[in-house]
């Protein structure tokens, strides 16, 4: 983005983040509560302690990771809905070769777990990324649908073959060995080491987005793929690439979640993560600094809310309507800006044409 | 009407009366279709009046025009392909029992009434998919006439028509005239068809009304140069001799589609040699669009050959092309030529990224670089921008086409194509590209050049060719032919027939 336009939309961005929170405060007032007190229980909610810091870290760190994974998409062209389905597929894929590595050095294993979740997770999002740019199908439509595919597989894996043999686990793969896991760094909270990996592989595909050739060809393919063609850039390739970079880090996620916080896979380790994410990234226009910073918020909002539902009785629903209202002024901003700027037009437009008239 | 920076109709008056035929003709951008559309209230002019039948009217909208009895088809069809051609007649004024339920035999009997009266052959039962553009063109006029309209606008209506359909269409509309009083207006620039079908005949050029005349007095040579009119003056550009005959570019008896699938470019052949700028003359639509993408690889050969520098290309990717050794300034240049969103340096840089001095590797950008190399560009072709990080598409029409041509000519390819370069873009940045296409051929350049605008190509060009209907009409040496006789052999004139004529 260019500086003073930049300036323009943090600006919007401050002023619709500080409306949402107003209105937030609004809700609460109306529904009998306090906005201080409930604000105060979210912000202690989200850094209050070190456990409470630790979990809003590692929200933060899932969110920046799903929504770089959909700017890379979105950035070259193709809209990625169906990152839930390619992280699942991504858990399940490590988890199954990590069971069958039980007792192998982990500095074998654990690499092997983590390529085999990314070619899942990368082969799962080449599927709609050829539909879409050889037959033209809407990739809106297939990832959403090969979500429902994979999650309804990965649970049934779970529940069938892969199923664990241990008591007191309804379902669920066996566990994996200690030596795989990655340690919590502190204690009770959900914060793992794999908030290093994650840190790595975002910084990775910031370099990639915002300082490489790949990177400038895949943003100007997202822009205007007849003019790639046009200037002969591989535009199918570069848009098949952002999908396979997105599949593979919902993969990798989708291997951190199982390797970290579960220690197995689970079909309910997810609570939809991916879309909190996407959302992140929408909310950021795709820009992968903007995603990075603004996980953080986001990662303190969701986190603090569990707290301030428990501490003052205020649904942690709210946030999602805090969240929806920036959404909503974010889009409502490009409109505003635009019937703006169309009018000083028009009003430019009159005023040469009356200096003809007269002059 | 004004456009953000163009007047698109200046000071126009015109009367249209009842029961004629009136064809209004003009080059491409002299403003006929902005001033129909201001008459069918999609434009609203920034002054003067428009009186229908006897009343002014003020803050006119197309459902103003409707109710006033002014019915438009328009080049592209508002046809839904899924709707039978009986619901789309009827569209938006469906037949109701009880006042509940679409009555579909209502709306067939309406559409077959239709048919009756006026003429207009459909079958009410098919579904507009089905048809063929004839057909449909025919249901979207009767569309026009079941909402009452007694003045039907045709922008372009033969365009899309082969010539047995436009001859059926011409029957139409001579018996709807003759039989039901109605009014039509034709635009076009075809001037056949003005001659054949109009009663009276406006000619617009550079949004102005040039003249009036009643067809049975002018003819199409007459008619040509009303069209072209006067040149504006530019001081000469320096050319210098010196082109060797190979041919850069050569095409033989190719054969390409249109995005319907019909025929654009009918076996056409030519050859350019280095250090020559071959311009190519037509009215839009006659092949020359598909010509250039078929030649850059942006659209597929359906047979025939293209070679650049002796190496055959046909069929292959814009990519493979380049490397062939050609660059290409398309002729839309928002939608081809830059990404809007993208700064003016990474459009600049486009296509040479991969080069050692802008990455280490293929993959590092060096970013200092870049900037530097886009910065020198920027000052060298003079683009007028706050700084070089400016999206370009907040550039003026001007200024992005100059980013093209920056960009497309520092390749230093031997081969140029390119298309439209001064559309929509004044007079200053007009000149100042007119000189970088001349430096380019002094440095033999071979210079493919397509151009709406005859001045443009009066002024480069080292030969012409007239293209109409995918084929060559003509070639000429811009010295030592008129732009009258040239608009002749544009608008489908032959060779043999100007001889007769004279």
């Amino acid at each position: 983005m260019k500086s003073a336009e930049r300036t323009r939309y943090l600006a919007s961005l401050a002023i619709s983040v500080l409306l949402a929170l107003l209105v937030g405060a609004l809700i609460m007032l109306a529904t009998g509560h306090n906005p201080l007190e409930g604000y105060g229980a979210l912000l202690a909610g989200a850094f209050g302690d070190e456990r409470a810091i630790g979990n809003t870290l590692y929200k933060s760190a899932q969110l920046c990771i799903t929504g770089l994974a959909t700017a890379v998409a979105s950035s070259s062209g193709i809209f990625n809905v169906g990152g839930e389905g390619q992280m699942f597929l991504g858990a399940l894929a490590s988890a199954w070769l990590g069971t069958l590595l039980k007792g192998s050095s982990p500095w074998i294993a654990v690499p092997a777990c983590f390529l085999i979740a990314i070619l899942a997770g990368a082969i799962y999002a080449w599927i709609p990324a050829v539909l879409k740019i050889k037959l033209k199908i809407n990739e809106v439509i297939t990832t959403i649908l090969m979500n429902s595919i994979a999650i309804f597989f990965c649970t049934y894996m779970a529940n069938g073959p892969l199923k664990t043999a241990e008591r007191g686990v309804n379902q669920g793969t066996d566990a994996l060995d200690k030596a795989f896991r990655f340690p919590r760094l502190i204690r009770s909270s959900n914060l793992t080491e794999t908030i290093f990996w994650i840190a790595v592989i975002s910084l990775f595909v910031w370099y990639l987005m915002s300082r490489t050739t790949t990177g400038f060809e895949m943003r100007l393919t997202g822009q205007n793929s007849r003019f790639a063609r046009f200037a002969g850039l591989k535009a199918e390739t570069l848009g098949i690439l952002g999908m396979l970079i997105s599949g593979a880090m919902c993969g990798a996620l989708g291997m951190f979640e199982t390797f970290g916080l579960q220690s197995r896979f689970k079909p309910d380790f997810s609570n939809e993560f991916y879309f909190d994410g996407m959302l992140v990234a929408m909310i950021m226009k795709y820009k992968p600094l903007g995603t990075i910073l603004m996980s953080f918020f986001f990662g303190a909002l969701k986190m603090g809310a569990v707290t301030m539902q428990s501490r003052t009785g205020i649904s942690s629903e709210l946030i999602l309507i805090v969240q929806s209202i920036i959404i909503f002024f974010m889009a409502a901003e490009e409109g505003i800006m635009a019937s703006i700027k169309a009018r000083r037009t028009v009003r430019k437009a009159a005023m040469t044409l009356s200096k003809e008239v007269t002059g | 009407m004004q456009f953000p920076d163009a007047l698109a109709n200046d000071d126009v008056s015109l009367d249209i009366h009842r029961g004629e035929i009136f064809a209004l003709v003009g080059e491409n951008g002299a403003g006929k279709s902005t001033l129909m559309n201001i008459l069918y209230g999609m434009c609203t002019p920034t002054g003067g009046e428009v009186i229908v039948k006897g009343k002014r009217v003020q803050r006119f909208s197309p459902a103003d025009a409707i109710a006033a009895g002014i019915g438009m088809v328009h080049q592209h069809f508002m046809l839904v392909p899924s709707f039978t051609v009986a619901q789309n007649i009827v569209l938006n004024d469906e037949p109701r029992r009880h006042g509940l339920f679409y009555d579909f035999r209502a709306a067939n009997a309406t559409v077959e009434r239709l048919v009756a009266e006026y003429g207009l052959r459909v079958n009410a039962e098919d579904k507009v998919q089905d048809i063929s553009v004839g057909l449909q063109q025919r249901v979207e006029i009767l569309k026009t006439l079941h909402r009452g309209a007694d003045v039907l606008i045709l922008d372009e209506p033969t365009a899309v028509l082969t010539p047995q359909e436009t001859d059926e269409l011409f029957d139409v509309i001579r018996r709807i005239v003759r039989e039901k009083q109605m009014t039509v207006i034709i635009i076009t620039h075809k001037l056949y068809e003005v001659m054949a079908i109009s009663d009276r005949v406006g000619v617009m050029r550079a949004g102005k009304l040039v003249g009036v005349c009643e067809t049975k007095d002018v003819n199409e040579r007459i008619l040509a140069s009303m069209m072209v009119g006067k040149e504006v003056l530019l001081d000469a550009l320096e050319r210098i001799d010196d082109h060797d005959a190979t041919p850069a570019i050569e095409v033989r008896d190719l054969h390409v589609a249109d995005n319907r699938g019909l025929p654009a470019v009918r076996g056409l052949s030519l050859k350019v040699e280095r250090g020559e700028i071959l311009g190519i003359a037509g009215i839009e639509g006659n092949g020359q669009s598909e010509l250039i993408e078929a030649i850059t690889g942006m659209r597929p050969v359906d047979s025939g050959k293209v070679f650049i520098q002796g190496q055959d290309v046909t069929g292959k990717n814009p990519r493979q092309i380049r490397a062939a050794g050609l660059a290409h300034v398309p002729e839309d240049r928002l939608s081809t030529g830059v990404s809007a969103q993208a700064s003016i340096t990474e459009n600049l840089l486009v296509g040479k990224e991969k080069d050692a001095r802008f990455s280490i590797g293929k993959f590092h950008m060096k970013k200092q670089a870049v900037h530097a190399y886009a910065q020198e560009v920027f000052d060298r072709f003079d683009i007028r921008a706050a700084s070089v990080d400016k999206a370009v598409g907040s550039l003026s029409g001007g200024n992005m086409q100059k980013v093209v041509v920056a960009r497309e000519f520092s390749f230093d390819t031997p081969v140029l194509i390119i298309s439209q370069p001064t559309r929509g873009v004044d007079i200053g940045a007009m000149d100042f590209i007119h000189k970088q296409i001349m430096d380019k051929r002094n440095q033999s350049c071979a210079i493919l050049l397509v151009s709406a605008d005859l001045d443009e190509l009066y002024r480069l060009s080292d030969r012409m060719v007239t293209v109409y209907e995918g084929q060559i009409t003509g070639e000429f040496i811009p010295s030592q032919i008129e732009k009258t006789e040239l608009s002749y052999y544009m608008t489908g004139g032959r060779k043999e027939d100007a001889n007769e004529k004279r």
